[in-house]
C-alpha cells in the first residue's frame, strides 16, 4: 500500500501495480433511517486490476451509483471497506482525487462560460493539469473553445466533462453512465476514448446499461441487481452455461415434433418451442444439435426459413437476471 | 480497517489557485448576465450618489454611508450568494467540481469572494467620496474595517442558509424576505418608539447601523469602543448564529 502522495504518472509502472486499483469488500449503502431505509448497495465485494476496463452492468437502480459515489469518496459506506489505489477515498481524500478522474451520470456546467473558460477554470482546481489546447484537441473539442456550453450539443457537452475528468492526467477513471443519451456516432467515440486510456494505462471503471458497451469495451463485467453482484467474469464467462438458440420460421406446425422425436431432443435436455411463427431449440450444446438439425434437413429434403443459430448473448443473461429468472 | 470508523480529514489551507481559478469564473459570470450586474455590482454604487446631497450635515452623511454599506452587503453578498449558490447547485456544478481536489470550504470561498471584494470596495470607496463631499475622516477606521468584515462573513453564511432551503433561483424572491428585514430593520430605528427601536437595535441591521455612526463619528466622552461593545457582541452573536445555521444546512446538490 502506497504511503507517499506523490503524483505517479500513468505510462510508469510502480510498486503499488500489485495492489488493485479498487479493492471493495462487504460494501453497504443505505438511505434513509428507520421505514423509509432502503439498501442501495446490500454487502458487495469488488476487485478492479490496473489497467482493465470494468463494466459495472446492471438495470436502473441496480446500485451502480451508489457504489461509484463510495469509491469517488463522495459518500460514505454505510458497512464493509473501500480502498482505491490503496487509499481511503474519505480519509486520504486529497491523495486519491489527485489520482483519480471522475465523471458523473449527469454533467454540471455554467451554461454561460465557454468551453476554454470552463476548462481553465478547471485547470486551476487540478494539480499538474494537462495544458487546455491539449484537453481541448483529445476530445476534439477545439472548434468549440469560444462556445458557451449553453450551446453546446448533448454529446459535446459529455466530451467536455470527459476533458475535465482526464485533465490530471489520471491513474484510474469512474465514469458514471458515460454515453447515455448520446448518438451513436457520439458513443463510438467515447469508446475509442476509452479504450485509448487502457492502453496508456489508466484503469477504467465504468457503469453502463448497454449490454453491447460492456461488450465491446469491457475486460471484466461485474453484473449488479438489487443491490448485489450476481455475475463477474469476461462476458465470454458470464454467458457460459447459459442456452444457445437455434430457430426459424414454423412453416409446417409439425416439424417441432418430428425434429424431438427424430433427434430426441427431449433426451439431449433441448426445450423446443414454438412463439410467434418462430421455432426455437434451446440447447447447452449448440454445435451437435446444430449439425443433426442440418444433416436430418438434407436427408428430409426440408428448407428452413430464417434459420439463425446463436450462442447465449450477455442480453440473454442480463434479462433473465433482470427479471429473476435466473438464480441471483 | 473500515473506512466508517475513521476520523474526518483535516480541514485543510485553502489552495489559493484553485480559489482563485474558480473565483474567476464566478466574476465572469456576475458581469456576463445583466441582471446579476445590475444587482451585484450597479446597484451598490448608487447611494454613493445620495451622498452628495446629504454629506454637508454628519449625521445624515453617516445614515447615507450606513444605507450604502447595507446595499453593499445585500446584494453583491448576500442576494447574489444565495441566487448563485442555488443555480450552481440546480446545474450540477457544485457537485461536479465537489467530484475533484476542490474542498468545500475552497467552493464556498470562491462562489462568495466576488460579491464581498465587490462589497469591500465599495466600503473602502465610500470613506473617500463622503470626505471629499464635506463629511468629516472617520473617527475609527480599525472599527469600520472590523464591523465590514464581520458583516460579510455574517451575509455570507446567511446566504448559504437561505440557499439551503430555496426550491429554486425564482423562489429566492421570497425566501430571502427574512434577512432582508433583518437587515433593513437598523434603518427605522429612529422612526419607531423606543421600546421597538431597543428590540430593533438588537437586530444585525440595528447593530449595523449603530456600528457606523460610532465608527464615523466617535463615541464622544465614553469612547467609541466602549460604546461599541455592545453592538459588537450582536452582531458578532447573529453571525456566530448564522454560520452554525449554514453548517448545519448546507446542500450541494438538489432534492433528489
Amino acid at each position: 500500500m502506497p504511503t507517499t502522495a506523490q503524483h505517479v504518472p500513468s505510462r510508469q509502472p510502480s510498486a503499488s501495480q500489485e495492489t488493485p486499483a479498487v479493492r471493495v469488500r462487504g460494501l453497504r449503502r443505505t438511505y434513509g433511517r428507520g421505514a423509509d431505509a432502503f439498501d442501495a448497495v446490500r454487502g458487495i465485494d469488488l476487485d478492479v486490476a490496473r489497467g482493465s476496463i470494468t463494466a459495472l452492468l446492471g438495470t436502473n437502480g441496480a446500485g451502480k451509483t451508489s457504489t461509484l459515489e463510495v469509491l469517488e469518496g463522495i459518500n460514505r459506506p454505510d458497512g464493509g471497506t473501500v480502498e482505491v489505489l490503496g487509499l481511503d477515498p474519505v480519509g486520504d481524500r486529497a491523495r486519491v482525487r489527485r489520482r483519480i478522474g471522475v465523471l458523473l451520470q449527469t454533467s454540471g456546467f455554467s451554461g454561460d462560460l465557454t468551453v476554454e473558460e470552463t476548462l481553465r477554470m478547471w485547470a486551476a482546481t487540478v494539480t499538474g493539469a494537462r495544458p487546455v489546447a491539449e484537453a481541448l484537441e483529445m476530445l476534439d473539442l477545439t472548434g468549440r473553445a469560444a462556445t458557451r456550453v449553453r450551446s453546446l450539443s448533448g454529446g459535446e457537452v459529455r466530451r467536455l466533462d470527459l476533458a475535465c475528468t482526464l485533465l490530471g492526467h489520471p491513474e484510474l477513471v469512474m465514469l458514471d453512465e458515460p454515453t447515455t443519451g448520446l448518438d451513436p456516432e457520439s458513443r463510438r467515440e467515447v469508446w475509442r476514448l476509452v479504450r485509448r486510456l487502457r492502453e496508456d494505462g489508466c484503469t477504467v471503471l465504468l457503469t453502463t446499461h448497454y449490454l453491447e458497451e460492456a461488450e465491446a469495451l469491457a475486460d471484466r463485467l461485474e453484473v449488479m441487481h438489487a443491490g448485489l453482484l450476481v455475475r463477474s467474469g469476461t462476458p465470454a464467462e458470464i454467458a457460459a452455461g447459459h442456452r444457445s438458440t437455434i430457430s426459424f420460421r414454423s412453416l409446417d406446425p409439425a416439424l417441432g415434433d418430428r425434429l424431438a422425436a427424430d433427434l430426441r431432443l427431449p433426451a439431449r435436455d433441448v426445450e423446443v418451442g414454438a412463439e410467434a411463427g418462430t421455432t426455437s431449440l434451446r440447447t447447452p450444446d449448440l454445435q451437435p444439435v446444430l449439425t443433426d438439425l442440418l444433416t436430418w434437413c438434407r436427408e428430409h429434403d426440408v428448407h428452413l426459413e430464417g434459420l439463425d443459430a446463436r450462442t447465449a448473448s450477455l442480453e440473454q443473461v442480463f434479462l433473465a437476471i433482470a427479471d429473476g429468472s435466473a438464480p441471483a | 480497517m473500515s473506512t466508517t470508523t475513521r476520523t474526518t480529514p483535516r480541514a485543510s489551507v485553502p489552495d489559493a489557485r484553485r480559489v482563485g481559478g474558480l473565483a474567476a469564473a464566478n466574476a465572469r459570470l456576475l458581469v456576463r448576465n445583466r441582471l446579476t450586474l445590475v444587482d451585484g455590482v450597479l446597484l451598490p454604487l448608487a447611494p454613493l450618489v445620495m451622498l452628495a446631497v446629504t454629506a454637508d450635515e454628519p449625521a445624515a452623511g453617516a445614515s447615507t454611508v450606513s444605507l450604502a454599506l447595507l446595499f453593499a452587503y445585500l446584494f453583491p453578498v448576500f442576494y447574489n450568494l444565495l441566487s448563485v449558490v442555488v443555480t450552481r447547485r440546480d446545474e450540477l456544478v457544485l457537485k461536479r467540481l465537489r467530484t475533484g481536489e476542490t474542498t468545500d470550504a475552497e467552493l464556498v470561498l470562491a462562489l462568495a469572494l466576488p460579491g464581498v471584494v465587490v462589497a469591500v470596495l465599495v466600503a473602502a470607496v465610500v470613506v473617500p467620496v463622503a470626505v471629499a463631499l464635506g463629511m468629516p475622516w472617520p473617527a475609527d477606521l480599525a472599527l469600520y474595517a472590523l464591523m465590514v468584515v464581520t458583516a460579510c462573513v455574517m451575509f455570507v453564511a446567511f446566504a448559504l442558509w437561505t440557499a439551503s432551503w430555496t426550491r429554486n433561483a425564482e423562489a429566492a424572491q421570497l425566501t430571502s424576505a427574512p434577512v432582508l428585514l433583518l437587515a433593513v430593520a437598523g434603518s427605522v430605528v429612529a422612526l419607531v418608539p423606543e421600546g421597538v427601536a431597543e428590540v430593533l437595535q438588537r437586530t444585525p441591521g440595528g447593530a449595523l447601523d449603530t456600528l457606523v455612526q460610532l465608527a464615523w463619528l466617535g463615541g464622544g466622552a465614553d469612547g467609541t469602543w466602549a460604546q461599541a461593545l455592545q453592538p459588537l457582541l450582536v452582531l458578532l452573536a447573529w453571525t456566530a448564529l448564522a454560520l452554525l445555521l449554514a453548517q448545519r444546512s448546507m446542500r450541494w446538490e438538489p432534492r433528489a
